[in-house]
């Protein structure tokens, strides 16, 4: 086992990495950017490495930097987290070549799965369903209109670099094509240096589930079930659970032995996630995600298994030491992502200084934070503050805890998206489980009940009273600098008094 | 002081007089009583109203706070008499129109309209990419661009002009 390891990232996903190596008494190196210098992940770590800089490219996407971090610190294996380099076959390779073990799948499984397009190719051929509409990937909006006259509308852009819902639109008919294309093709140049965009079919009421896998280096694999992250917008998911209210035992089975075979094709390695829509009980697959996600608290909590540390044990070379009837799921949990955005604006993002934080508590809630009083919440790193996970024995009771939990919950100094998800969890037709990957953005988050206006108009006004009260009460610089010119007048003029000649009385 | 205040778009008023050290409140013309205490001075604070108690966070300014209750937030507006005044007169002044601000820092990735352009409500004026995406900018009335302030490849702070718009006269 190792002695010490790094991890190449930053936030909540850095600290989950640090406590988990932590318990296994394994040292922890973290590496920060100077924006960085008092983040939690920087100070809950054995040791720290500032790499400099401010913004991602010349901090935690400088694979230089990272490898002489661990070889200044004597650290024998690398933790990508998500994000950043995680899924960069290249970085993945230097850390090899390096000498070090790479905690993540082999380079050559990132980029079999990396590229979308080529990814699906050999995904049809090795038998797995893929969704229908596959084409060439096309570089402006005339070609992906004649594209997509064969497929037909809605069809999804999706850059073919992408990932992370950056980079993906959807365009219900042809008058729409300009202006998406023009957009996605922008993010997903931007994002990833590639322009290019693929069509597919857009399917009707799709639900996103997702198969948590784990091989170890000799390729013995299980299936973890899935999780439903149907509660996206723009792809950018905000509240994910395990399991899914329309995957029965039968066919988490199903879907698990074809997510197995995805991986098996790929020669696939350490933790993984294998991505299906969901369509009226047909599943196709989307994507790979070769990296541990943002969403796996939810099946450790159900599986009692800490996925980090299996990750950990199979990249120091253990065997995976169990088969897939070891594999058991007890009751239902739900993460909320506490992003820093606006739901009331569209979602945009939202900076600022967390200042007012109050954390809920009780039994079965878990809080994987990177955020802390006193943070700067910038506009150079990905909005997520961090994520609220709760267990319940049954769907229901999980709904119920974790909107109690949300409503304990206070993050001020930015908006979070917290708001909507606490409106997703008491909406009837997502507590009946009728929803689908369009249910958030169809939802009306503009506004509030009125219930308790009275209350909250009248603590604004007392609120306000107050501050004014105190401003008014309060020194002002200018009080305080005529105030000290008096004093000093005082101190000084019995010397003037006293020097004048023929002063006084 | 009489409060104008807004919950959510919703209007009601808040008279709070101080008297003999006491607060006296009323809400929409009938007295409220409530007990207002601070827990902390980030905004924690509880209110005790006809046996209930509300624990409650309140950020903001002096005209806008907001308000969070068992998880909601509620975009709260107060303005006193003269500032209510002085923004009513504003507002006859612009017609809806006048300077798009940017909502959040970013880069201006591409501006799709010039100076003297007609636009609808809704219609992109450009796009800004920020915190990794791209979004668009919309008129936010019917009118003619009166000025673009920015370029492609521009970085601009948060609250930045980058257009003003004379709206269409409506009848």
């Amino acid at each position: 086992m190792f002695d010490r390891i790094l991890i190449a990232n930053r936030g909540e996903i850095a600290l989950r990495v640090i406590r988990t190596a932590r318990e296994m008494g394994i040292e922890t190196v973290a590496v920060c950017s100077d924006w960085d210098q008092k983040a939690l992940h920087t100070r809950m770590a054995h040791v720290a490495v500032p790499l400099g800089g401010n913004l991602p490219g010349e901090s935690y996407l400088r694979v230089d930097k990272i490898l002489d971090a661990a070889r200044k610190t004597g650290a024998q294996a690398i933790h990508p987290g998500y994000g950043f380099l995680s899924e960069n076959a290249n970085f993945a390779r230097a850390v090899r070549d390096a000498g070090l073990a790479w905690i993540g799948p082999p380079p050559e499984a990132i980029e079999a799965m990396g590229d979308k397009i080529k990814s699906r190719r050999r995904m049809k051929d090795a038998g797995v369903p893929v969704v229908p509409g596959l084409v060439d990937p096309v570089d402006d909006a005339a070609a992906a209109k004649a594209a997509a006259k064969p497929i037909g509308y809605p069809i999804a852009l999706k850059a073919a670099a992408g990932g992370g819902g950056k980079g993906i639109r959807i365009v219900r008919d042809e008058a729409g094509m300009d202006s998406a294309f023009r957009t996605a093709s922008g993010e997903a140049k931007a994002s990833f240096g590639d322009g290019r965009i693929y069509l597919e079919r857009y399917l009707d009421r799709p639900r996103h589930i997702e198969v948590q896998l784990l091989f170890d280096h000799k390729g013995n694999g299980v299936h973890y079930g899935v999780r439903e992250c149907s509660i996206q917008r723009r792809h950018q998911k905000l509240l994910e659970e395990c399991p899914s209210v329309v995957i029965d035992d039968k066919t988490r089975e199903a879907m698990g032995e074809v997510a197995l075979k995805a991986g098996r094709a790929v020669g696939y390695q350490n933790a993984g996630t294998v991505e299906f829509l969901w369509s009226n009980g047909e599943f196709y697959f989307l994507e790979m995600n070769t990296r541990l996600q943002v969403e796996h608290p939810v099946t450790e909590m159900v599986t009692g298994t800490d996925l980090v540390r299996e990750q950990i044990r199979v990249a120091a070379g253990e065997p995976l030491g169990y088969g897939q009837e070891k594999v058991r799921w007890n009751g239902w949990a739900i993460e909320i992502r506490i992003n820093a955005e606006d739901p009331r604006n569209k979602f945009l993002p939202s900076i600022g200084t967390i200042k007012n934080l109050r954390m809920p508590g009780g039994p079965f809630v878990r809080l994987d934070l990177g955020m802390y009083r006193g943070m700067e919440v910038g506009p150079n790193y990905d909005p997520m503050l961090g994520k609220l996970i709760v267990w319940g024995a049954t769907r229901d009771e999980a709904i119920a805890r974790c909107s109690r939990a949300l409503q304990e919950l206070n993050v001020g100094g930015v908006r979070t998206s917290c708001p909507a998800a606490l409106s997703v969890l008491q909406d009837p037709r997502f507590q009946k489980g009728d929803f689908d990957t369009h249910f958030l953005e169809s939802m009306d988050l503009s506004t509030t009940p009125p219930e308790h206006d009275g209350v909250v108009a009248v603590a604004a006004a007392i609120a306000r009273h107050h501050q004014q009260r105190r401003t008014a009460l309060k020194t002002s610089a200018a009080d305080r600098d005529a105030w000290v010119a008096r004093s000093r007048a005082g101190v000084q003029a019995p010397l003037v008094r006293v020097s004048t000649p023929g002063g006084g009385a | 002081m009489k409060y104008h205040i807004t919950v959510d778009g919703r209007p009601h008023e808040v008279e709070v007089v101080e008297r003999l050290g006491e607060l006296v409140v009323s809400l929409d013309g009938k007295a409220f009583d409530a007990r207002y205490l601070e827990v902390d001075d980030l905004g924690q604070v509880v209110i005790l109203h006809e046996g209930k108690s509300y624990g409650l966070s309140i950020e903001g300014d002096a005209n806008q706070k907001y308000v969070t209750l068992a998880g909601h937030v509620r975009d709260v507006r107060i303005e006193d008499e003269r500032e209510k005044a002085a923004r009513a007169a504003e507002r006859a002044r612009n017609k809806g129109g006048g300077a798009v601000l940017a909502v959040m820092p970013g880069v201006v990735v591409e501006v799709l309209v010039q100076k003297g352009k007609r636009v609808q409500k809704g219609e992109p004026l450009l796009v800004l990419s920020a915190m990794k995406m791209q979004n668009e900018i919309a008129a936010p009335v019917d009118g003619v661009v009166v000025d673009v302030h920015v370029a492609a490849g521009q970085a601009v702070a948060g609250g930045a002009k980058l257009a003003t718009l004379k709206a269409d006269e409506t009848a």
